[in-house]
């Protein structure tokens, strides 16, 4: 299939201006609705996909075989197979659990709170940052749901009334996570999908074959886009928006409990949840960025997903650097400040003591690695952020990995120390789970709307606000932009 | 987005009223801090009473002026449109952090009664405390507060300077600088309000610890700044002030913010009491212990509804945060609840390591509210002030028209 887009040359173009006297264009080419909708659309209605994607998803549907086989042998064998000994007892599991929960802030972060903080420009990232966020969290909940061993009793961990009037531990924030994480993927799920009926439409309304009309048309729920059903959609968004702000807080607040509750120095300190939430959004946007920069090449979309797009989310990777480096410093010296042997020991020994490589790889790749966003010529080098986004998913996996490792490895009793090695299991299922992620997101890619097409548009400049006579406040016209009209 | 409001035929400075409100709060200030003086001397310990109300009204509205500080920065940082128009208020308001400076004084003469860390005597005895000797004393005390205010009045200052420039000179250059000014601003303002308020509020029990505490007192920083904003909109408009710029769209906006800063104090209030709680650690419950002990415990419910669950209710809905008039009485609920809270952190300590105290009684006295109204008035009239020869809006602020033509689309 031949899409109009095709024609047109997508380049790369510098709309990153700070001019406090013009707001710069979001859009950078074909401005327009139709050429957005074309552009979009061609992803999924192109015959076939770039070659690309077919080695993408070849490595990632190896990796997903990997994850399946890791982890029939663990259900087969149990969870001796992993390197847990204790008195580390919780080692991969739940790293990549946290890991994984955390990635799967940033989508709620930008289709609700930038929402309500009317951040236009997340228009463009918002509808794959939320698929991002729902795989993520699918990766996320798979590790304690195997960690348990025991699989086929899962519905344990569910309050559900039986006969041996067993119960689950109401007190045990693992049980508390159950419940945050599994309404985090509800409305994280309701939010994608509400936000997406538009576009199903679109893309319904231009299939060309009697299958694509009759599955995108299933869901996209009869949407006509009468100006009733866009106001219910956009009370419906808003309230969506509403209720997920919280969660974005609430979950990874709930996730830092099942540390911060005990009382291991290394875990128990206050600060600990807004910490973690800080760390989530900060791991999250890493990873938007990691895909963004792949994505926007391979589906030409340079124009829709601009450098201006890219230089903001680089800017908050560097705001949410720099409150996890807070963190830090504030524990470090609260650690030293309490008076307390044991909190500070703690904090000595992961900065200088066996985990002491794994402590700096985190140190390195959160707080320093971030700061070369300073610099606007690294805030809008395409290489630069790719790297830099690529180390602080490193680093972040490596904050869980020391929080979990270090504490639990030296606690109060030194006869019982130990030091955690992983085995080739932990590992395989570790990288599994990227297949996993990334097989979810290369078919989102390729079958779904990809970019929120109906909310890029009112964004645009022509948009139905005009006031001054063809004056936009705030916008300015491609020409003035430099840009040459297709 | 509507047409950008007229105001050409708006009046847009204090003038007449300046030289008034300078005049009666000035007035109210001194007599306030007149009674304090007269009433330390005349009550049994009332010296070290008085020290105490007044360290508890000075963190009131230092935190007030931090909050203004933090809104202008986070402005500047965000490149906001929407708030230019009350962005003015913001500056004069963190500019305050100067006057902040000069009522600091009466806290160093009290120091004495407000941080027995400072006794020679307990830091022989106490091998925490000695622990603790390098960051806990004098002389380096002293050093921290000359960095905090210097942070503070700089960087307040500056943003105050430049945008009054911009006033004359209309250059959208000024508006860069500022930018650039904010970005280091904002994490120097981080570094100095958490140990700020390590040094002023925590430090009153130097055995007790929590790393979240500079967020807390940050919360509340800049929730009470969100909750002062309308009242000073509701005076100036009930004065003729400002009528056409700034419209129910910018309350609006105030409102929602107020509304997520009250949430976000509640969170982190509950993250510090539910750890502490949960883990029932000795060294960390004794803070929380004195504060659910006797008549305390009734001031921690009443800040659990009053500062939370109510404000959460009256806030929530659109029409309250629309309407001025709607919107101010729960800004001066939530100004109330703020200096509750303020007095819930810093006065459980009046009784700590005192020979026979009524443990469990709240020590409420008329120095609270003399303070109150001494250390308030002097701070209304500076910021009368700030902004007597100057108009109540950034005149040259490339952003204005965006700011004046803003609508909650």
């Amino acid at each position: 299939m031949v899409t109009r887009m095709s024609t047109t040359v997508i380049r790369e173009i510098d709309n990153t201006s700070n001019d406090p006297r013009q707001r710069p264009v979001l859009i950078t080419q074909g401005a327009d609705f139709g050429p957005i909708t074309d552009s979009v659309s061609a992803v999924a209605e192109a015959a076939r996909p770039p070659k690309i994607w077919y080695v993408a998803m070849g490595i990632s549907l190896c990796l997903t075989g990997i994850l399946g086989a890791s982890v029939g042998y663990l259900i087969w064998m149990g969870t001796g197979i992993w390197g847990l000994q204790v008195p580390v007892a919780w080692g991969y599991a739940i790293v990549n659990f946290v890991f994984w929960v955390g990635i799967g802030h940033a989508g709620t972060l930008i289709s609700a709170i930038l929402f309500l903080f009317r951040q236009k420009w997340r228009t463009s990232i918002n509808r794959f940052a939320e698929a991002m966020t729902i795989f993520a969290v699918i990766c996320a909940g798979m590790f304690p749901g195997i960690h348990v061993g025991r699989v086929w009793f899962e519905y344990w961990m569910f309050p559900i009334p039986n006969y041996l009037n067993l119960w689950p531990q109401f007190r045990s924030p693992l049980l508390w996570d159950v419940f945050a994480v599994s309404t985090y993927m509800t409305v994280s799920l309701l939010f994608w999908y509400v936000g997406m009926v538009p576009d199903l439409a679109t893309f319904r309304d231009r299939s060309k074959t009697r299958l694509r009309q009759v599955m995108y048309g299933i869901f996209a729920l009869g949407w006509r886009g009468s100006s009733r059903q866009w106001h219910r959609y956009e009370v419906a968004y808003l309230i969506l928006a509403a209720l997920a702000t919280p969660l974005v807080l609430s979950v990874h607040s709930i996730v830092s409990f099942d540390f911060a509750v005990s009382i291991l120095p290394g875990w128990h300190t206050t600060i600990f949840p807004p910490y973690f939430v800080a760390g989530a959004i900060f791991s999250g946007f890493a990873m938007v960025m990691t895909l963004a920069i792949p994505a926007r090449a391979m589906f030409n979309l340079k124009h829709i997903i601009t450098l201006r797009h890219l230089e903001n989310m680089n800017k908050i990777m560097l705001v949410t650097g720099m409150m996890v480096g807070y963190a830090y410093s504030i524990e470090f010296f609260i650690a030293w400040y309490s008076g307390n042997p044991a909190e500070a020991f703690a904090f000595i020994n992961r900065a200088f003591g066996p985990y002491a490589w794994a402590y700096w790889t985190m140190v390195s790749c959160n707080v320093l690695s971030p700061q070369v966003f300073w610099f606007k010529w690294c805030r809008t080098s395409i290489p630069v952020m790719f790297v830099i986004s690529i180390l602080i998913n490193i680093g972040m996996w490596f904050e869980r990995f020391v929080i979990v490792a270090s504490s639990l490895s030296r606690d109060f009793l030194p006869s019982s120390w130990g030091y955690y090695i992983p085995t080739r299991w932990d590992v395989l299922t570790f990288a599994g789970s990227f297949g996993l992620f990334m097989t979810l997101f290369l078919l989102f890619c390729r079958y779904l709307p990809m970019v929120a097409m109906a909310e890029v548009k009112s964004v645009l400049p022509q948009a139905g606000r005009h006031p001054g006579h063809g004056q936009y406040w705030g916008e300015i016209t491609p020409e003035e932009n430099g840009e040459d009209r297709p | 987005m509507r047409h950008p409001a007229d105001i050409s035929g708006e009046s847009r400075r204090l003038d007449a009223l300046a030289p008034k409100l300078m005049g009666m709060a000035g007035g109210v200030g001194l007599l306030g801090l007149i009674i304090s003086v007269a009433l330390a001397f005349m009550t049994e310990d009332g010296v070290r009473r008085a020290y105490h109300a007044y360290m508890v009204n000075f963190c009131y509205f230092l935190s007030i002026s931090l909050g203004g500080l933090f809104f202008t920065l986070i402005q500047h940082l965000s490149r906001a449109g929407w708030s230019v128009v009350v962005r003015r208020l913001s500056e004069a308001v963190g500019a305050n952090t100067l006057v902040m400076l000069v009522l600091f004084i009466p806290i160093l003469l009290g120091m004495h009664h407000l941080f027995p860390w400072t006794s020679a005597e307990l830091l022989q005895n106490d091998p925490v405390l000695q622990w603790k000797q390098p960051y806990l004393n004098a002389p380096f005390f002293l050093i921290r507060c000359a960095v905090y205010f210097g942070v503070w009045c700089g960087l307040s200052y500056f943003l105050l300077k430049r945008s009054l420039d911009q006033d004359a000179s209309r250059d959208p250059k000024i508006t860069l600088s500022m930018e650039r000014m904010s970005a280091p601003g904002l994490i120097a303002f981080a570094i100095t309000l958490t140990f700020a308020s390590f040094d002023f509020l925590m430090s009153r029990d130097y055995h007790w610890f929590s790393t979240i505490f500079g967020v807390y007192f940050f919360a509340g920083s800049f929730l009470s700044f969100m909750a002062i904003l309308p009242v000073i909109l509701l005076f100036l408009k009930s004065n003729g002030r400002l009528r056409h710029a700034v419209s129910a769209e910018h309350y609006h906006d105030i409102g929602k913010l107020l509304f997520a800063m009250n949430v976000f104090w509640a969170y982190i209030a509950f993250s510090q009491f539910m750890l502490i709680w949960y883990a029932n650690l000795p060294e960390e419950t004794g803070w929380y212990h004195r504060r659910i002990t006797g008549d305390w415990l009734n001031l921690s419910y009443a800040l659990l509804f009053g500062h939370f669950i109510i404000p959460f209710l009256g806030l929530i809905g659109r029409v309250s945060k629309r309407r001025l008039r709607l919107l101010t009485p729960w800004a001066v609920w939530v100004l109330a609840m703020h200096w509750l809270d303020l007095y819930w952190l810093a006065m459980p300590e009046y009784w700590l390591r005192v020979e026979g105290a009524p443990v469990g009684t709240i020590p409420f006295s008329l120095l609270d509210l003399s303070t109150f109204l001494g250390i308030g008035g002097i701070w209304v009239a500076v910021l009368a002030l700030w902004l007597r020869d100057h108009s109540l809006i950034p005149e040259g602020d490339p952003r204005l028209a965006e700011s004046l033509a803003f609508e909650n689309a």
